[in-house]
């Protein structure tokens, strides 16, 4: 019994298979992956049934096969009439719906394919339960038989043309099509729409099965369970059972879509192949047909000359005969008249005639004789020998196998990075499929110069498609041009590329570098006489580690040779510069090492008094001597005329400024600020454009003065400072004087700078003067600052 | 031009001007305003919690009786009272806490009142307790003598006696059980300030005017490291050479000159072992009492600059002796102090 139920379950499945669209729904999916790939072509005939062997016969034989159905659902049916308690028609309503989003594709499966009798069987579980439903109405035992009239009368009106096929067929396939029908009916009528027949089918239905049993593969009534044939199977939830089925279909719809997918890649994948197929015959006979064309006009030009030479020379052989002939003729002529003469005068009878005669005769005859009868053949009859020459084309039927002279490679504009002050990278291409035996890579400096010619163009074989050429000069452009060389020849060359090596590393000028707490002005010098299109700063913190030299920023795209770097206080820098252009970034200046504690400046020596010196240490100012100030010393137009005088370069930084001088006890002098434009042929202080500290000796005391438009507070200073701090604050608009050895506040200025001021320095004049040290120094003291502020 | 942080380009290549401002504008106020955090956060941290805390210092002050308490510049201006064991009678002191005092100790500044003044005179009219309430120091002003003694002839002179002690303890009597200024402002005050107040017991300095310019110097020149700093507002500079220190010091010490030594500032000087002390003297140059010579600055000044002790003596034209000369460099003076308070 179970085995012809099995068969049965074989059968259905082998109707699922051209239906690949939907997903069969029995878990022995081997058998379906094996024949999915030839679905047309195998319904193309019956024959496939024979695979079948417990079915005997696939024409014809649908009635067999519902007697067999029926045998194995008889109890089924049975069952059908009690109702169980399962609300399958839910199910079997999403399982239409599910379905029914294949519908269209199956129609134009049918139509395409005109197997119909595949359609119905298509579910597995609806299957089953239609052909219940089916047999009931074959057996006309039951009261279902309204319903098989109704199903069969509707299948005629439905197909009427298959009526003219084969009549088997066309039954089984009508079955089929009225079983899918029905079934369709039945989805529709668990969604509201209520006709008779399809009601009814559908209590049938409810009635039908409430369980599965696993080992069936059949939905059964659980009364079956516990009673039937069923009784050992092992069984399941009919919802779980077709919760797994569905997701079995779905797995094997994904697989098949999947296939599907990768057939028609590898179709149009084909017709690619095809058009390609094509394309190279074309291209193989007009290669061919080239190469042999020109093989047939070489022979043909050379029978020609061939042919041509032979006739000239047979020409020429037979004039040559001719003329000899012709000759010999007239010897032979000749011979004849003398022989007739001689013979006359012979049969001469007079003998003074005859004497006469024989003299001259005789004459005659000698003269005659002694000319030689040339008697040798003048030309041969033998040809030259002509070797025939077939060189040229073997050389022509060489060349249809080897290859071309190379097309003109392709020079790449200069590529980042390509470049050092002294080298450059050169890449080029070559476009066509040529073969390539090595480069022709030539170069020389883009000059402006009318004679350029005259500069060397250097030459390299390259077998690379790249080169780097070293021993360039810096920041200069450089022409290159390429060929491609093989055994047949040269390429023309390429076009001309320009390529600019990198700049050489920048000069830090250390002597003009300023800073402060906060920032550092850097000055530098490019090396290169070409500008430069830019430059980069580069900073690196110092910390305590050893390894503190690692870039921790850098600033980009410096137009000109200065820059304000922003910098945290109370640190040490190393900065350095790069040379930027369009070959890339030189090699780093000579690192400057900033630190950002206190001010740095340096002396602004255009503006120093002539009697003024500047020790070579560039901080220390002195004046030796001072018989007369205002002297007739060179004076340059921004020094100071009148106080012994000089002007410090402070950044340009609106924050705090901090700087020390020292001086002796005993040196009057005065410091301060300034603006830059302050009188030059003023006292420092006299001015508003000037704040400073004077320190003057008077017979008791030092005396100190803190000066600005000429007036000063009246302080006395116990301790004379000879180290005075000077700090500058934008922000709060003081400047303010510190004895810096002891930290002790002198005096402070409030007022609004309107314009960056510098330090200025002056050394006063009574009698001898010692030097005065001015050293921007910086505090070693951490709480400087908190002391100071 | 434009910044970057680990090496990396901040940007591609920028055109300069624009460049420039970015780098201007942009790249730096980050890094400015990253050190410019929580000041008023921390304003306001003080603000919340000064309501909560005034109840235990006024529960905790049991041998203070306050006076009086005004709110001034977020802190309070308060007045108490209490016995005086060196004094042996009630003194009144003005105590100014800043509103750093309700979240943490604070550094005390002594201010030393001069001749015929009270404990109120400072507190009314100097107009301190602005740049003390930004500083963060608490600001102790005592009266000038002990009060209500009986003692004969302490009501006689308006320099001497009460309103008059001097700063000096008294040998002679009647005046050597009570009038022991120098060791109430030395000692007395601070102990009890710092068991009521939440103060550094480790840092103060002293300030006065006048008499209390005196006393100020002679505490600082007196006690080496005690006092951070000491400035001084018209001091009596040299007691010993003018008129009211020979009647004061004649009359508390005795008439051996040689013990007056010891509470003249321009002899200390002379003794000071170190130079660490930055001394601030302000003085008007209109001061009656410098034209009277009872200042005598100059043989201060001279002094220390024989002994290198750094003072800045400033000398403000058109100033007089009055409150409104203080008034007007009072900042300064606390801003001096501060500098070393809050080192």
């Amino acid at each position: 019994m179970s085995s012809r139920s099995v068969s049965a379950r074989e059968y259905e499945n082998s109707d699922q298979f051209p239906g690949h669209s939907a997903s069969p729904p029995v878990p022995n999916s081997s058998e379906t992956e094996g024949l999915i790939f030839y679905h047309m072509d195998l319904y193309g005939s019956n024959e496939r049934f024979d695979i079948f062997p417990e079915e005997p016969s696939g024409q014809g034989s649908r009635f067999l096969r519902n007697t067999r159905r029926e045998s194995a659902l008889s109890s089924e049916k049975c069952q059908n009439s009690q109702e169980a308690g399962y609300d399958l028609e839910k199910e079997v309503a999403e399982l239409a719906k599910m379905y029914g989003l294949d519908e269209d594709r199956e129609k134009e499966l049918e139509l395409l394919g005109g197997h119909l009798e595949t359609v119905g069987s298509k579910w597995l579980p609806a299957h089953t339960q239609k052909s219940g439903l089916q047999d009931s109405a074959y057996n006309g035992s039951k009261s279902s038989s309204p319903v098989k009239d109704q199903s069969q009368s509707t299948k005629h009106q439905e197909l009427p043309d298959e009526v003219s096929q084969d009549e088997d067929q066309s039954k089984a396939r009508a079955e089929d099509e009225a079983d899918s029908h029905i079934w369709s009916r039945e989805g529709l009528s668990s969604s509201g729409v209520s006709d008779e027949r399809s009601s009814q089918a559908v209590s049938e239905e409810e009635e039908t099965a409430d369980v599965f049993c696993c080992t069936c593969k059949i939905p059964i009534r659980a009364f079956d369970k516990l009673f039937g044939e069923h009784k050992d199977h092992e069984v399941a939830q009919l919802s779980s059972a077709v919760e797994s089925e569905k997701e079995e279909i779905h797995k094997n719809m994904c697989k098949l879509e999947e296939q599907i997918a990768q057939v028609e890649n590898f179709a149009s994948h084909l017709e690619e192949i095809f058009i390609t197929v094509e394309e190279n015959f074309g291209r193989q006979e007009q290669n061919f047909e080239v190469h042999y064309n020109d093989a047939v006009q070489v022979l043909a030009q050379k029978y020609e000359e061939q042919l041509e030479a032979l006739g000239e020379e047979k020409r020429q052989k037979l004039e040559a005969l001719y003329e000899q002939l012709v000759s010999c003729g007239e010897h032979l002529d000749t011979c004849k008249e003398l022989m007739d003469t001689t013979h006359k005068l012979y049969q001469e009878n007079d003998k003074v005639a005859f004497m006469k005669e024989a003299v001259t005769m005789v004459d005659r005859l000698e003269k005659f004789l002694k000319k030689e009868v040339n008697l040798k053949l003048s030309t041969h009859p033998d040809f030259e020998e002509r070797a025939i020459d077939f060189s040229e084309v073997e050389k022509l039927m060489n060349s249809i196998n080897t290859i071309p002279a190379p097309c003109a490679p392709v020079i790449n504009p200069q590529a980042p990075n390509a470049a050092t002050g002294t080298s450059l990278r050169v890449c080029w291409g070559l476009f066509s499929d040529d073969t390539v035996e090595c480069y022709q890579l030539c170069y020389k400096p883009v000059s402006n110069e009318r004679h350029s010619d005259e500069q060397a163009e250097n030459m390299l074989k390259v077998k690379e498609t790249y080169c780097t050429i070293s021993n360039l000069l810096p920041n200069t452009q450089y022409e290159f041009w390429v060929s491609a060389l093989n055994a047949s020849g040269i390429s023309p060359p390429s076009e001309r590329a320009v390529y600019v090596t990198a700049p050489s590393p920048p000069i830090i000028k250390s002597k003009k570098t300023r800073s402060c707490e906060n920032a550092a002005l850097v000055c530098w010098e490019s090396r290169d006489v070409n500008p430069v299109d830019s430059y980069t700063v580069e900073l690196s913190k110092l910390t305590d580690k050893e390894n503190g030299d690692a870039i921790t920023e850098s600033i980009v795209g410096i137009p000109n040779c200065e820059a304000l770097i922003h910098l945290q206080p109370a640190q040490s820098y190393h900065i350095s510069v790069k040379a930027l252009n369009l070959g890339g970034s030189s090699e780093r200046s000579e690192p400057v090492l900033i630190h950002t504690t206190g001010t740095y400046f340096c002396l602004n020596e255009d503006t120093a008094h002539p009697l003024l010196a500047i020790l070579d240490d560039g901080f220390t100012i002195a004046c030796d001597e001072l018989e007369n100030p205002e002297c007739d010393l060179p004076v340059y137009d921004n020094s100071f005329t009148r106080c012994i005088g000089i002007l410090g370069s402070l950044i340009p930084f609106p924050g705090k400024h901090y700087w020390e001088v020292e001086a002796e006890e005993d040196t009057e002098y005065r410091v301060g600020v300034a603006f830059e434009n302050t009188p030059r042929h003023g006292y420092l202080g006299a001015n508003n454009s000037s704040w400073c500290m004077r320190h003057i000796i008077t017979p008791s005391r030092h005396k100190y003065e803190f000066l600005h438009s000429g007036m000063t507070p009246d302080i006395r200073i116990t301790v004379p400072p000879t180290k005075i701090g000077i700090l500058l604050d934008y922000e709060s608009y003081r400047l303010s004087f510190y004895n810096a050895d002891i930290a002790q506040h002198l005096y402070t200025f409030n007022s609004h700078f309107q314009h960056y001021v510098h330090p200025c320095f002056a050394l006063e004049t009574p009698g001898t003067l010692k030097d005065l040290l001015i050293r921007p120094v910086w505090h070693p003291s951490c709480n400087y600052r908190n002391r100071i502020s | 031009m434009c910044r970057v942080t680990n090496h990396q380009t901040r940007l591609p290549r920028a055109t300069s001007s624009l460049a420039l401002n970015a780098f201007r504008d942009g790249g730096y106020i980050r890094l400015l305003s990253s050190c410019n955090f929580s000041m008023s956060q921390v304003l306001e941290c003080f603000i919340f919690r000064f309501n909560l805390l005034l109840f235990p210092l006024t529960v905790k002050t049991m041998a203070l009786k306050q006076v009086s308490s005004n709110k001034c510049f977020e802190g309070f201006q308060k007045v108490f009272e209490h016995d005086s064991t060196e004094l042996k009678c009630k003194m009144k002191f003005g105590i100014y806490l800043p509103p750093k005092a309700e979240t943490g100790k604070c550094p005390v500044l002594y201010w030393l009142s001069g001749l015929t003044c009270t404990e109120q005179n400072f507190i009314t009219k100097a107009g301190f307790q602005q740049a003390a309430a930004e500083h963060g120091l608490i600001v102790v002003a005592p009266d000038t003598s002990p009060r209500g003694c009986n003692i004969e002839g302490e009501d006689e002179s308006w320099d001497f006696g009460t309103g008059a002690g001097f700063y000096v303890d008294a040998t002679e009597e009647p005046w050597k059980t009570n009038y022991r200024m120098y060791s109430y402002v030395r000692d007395e005050l601070p102990k009890l300030i710092n068991a009521n107040f939440p103060t550094d017991p480790e840092r103060m300095s002293v300030f006065g005017h006048s008499m209390g310019g005196h006393g100020a110097l002679i505490l600082a020149l007196k006690n080496p490291g005690k006092y951070k700093s000491v400035s001084a507002f018209s001091p009596i500079c040299n007691p010993m050479q003018c008129q009211w220190g020979k009647k004061a010091l004649g009359g508390y010490l005795g008439s051996d000159v040689s013990k007056w030594e010891a509470y003249d500032a321009t002899q200390l000087v002379k003794s000071y072992p170190d130079s660490h002390l930055d001394i601030l003297i302000d003085q008007g140059k209109e001061d009656q009492f410098l034209s009277a010579g009872q200042l005598l600055p100059d043989n201060f000044i001279a002094a220390c600059t024989e002994r290198k002790i750094p003072v800045v003596f400033r000398l403000q034209q058109g100033y007089d002796h009055s409150y409104f000369f203080i008034a007007t460099f009072i900042n300064d003076h606390i801003k001096h102090h501060a500098k070393f308070l809050n080192a």
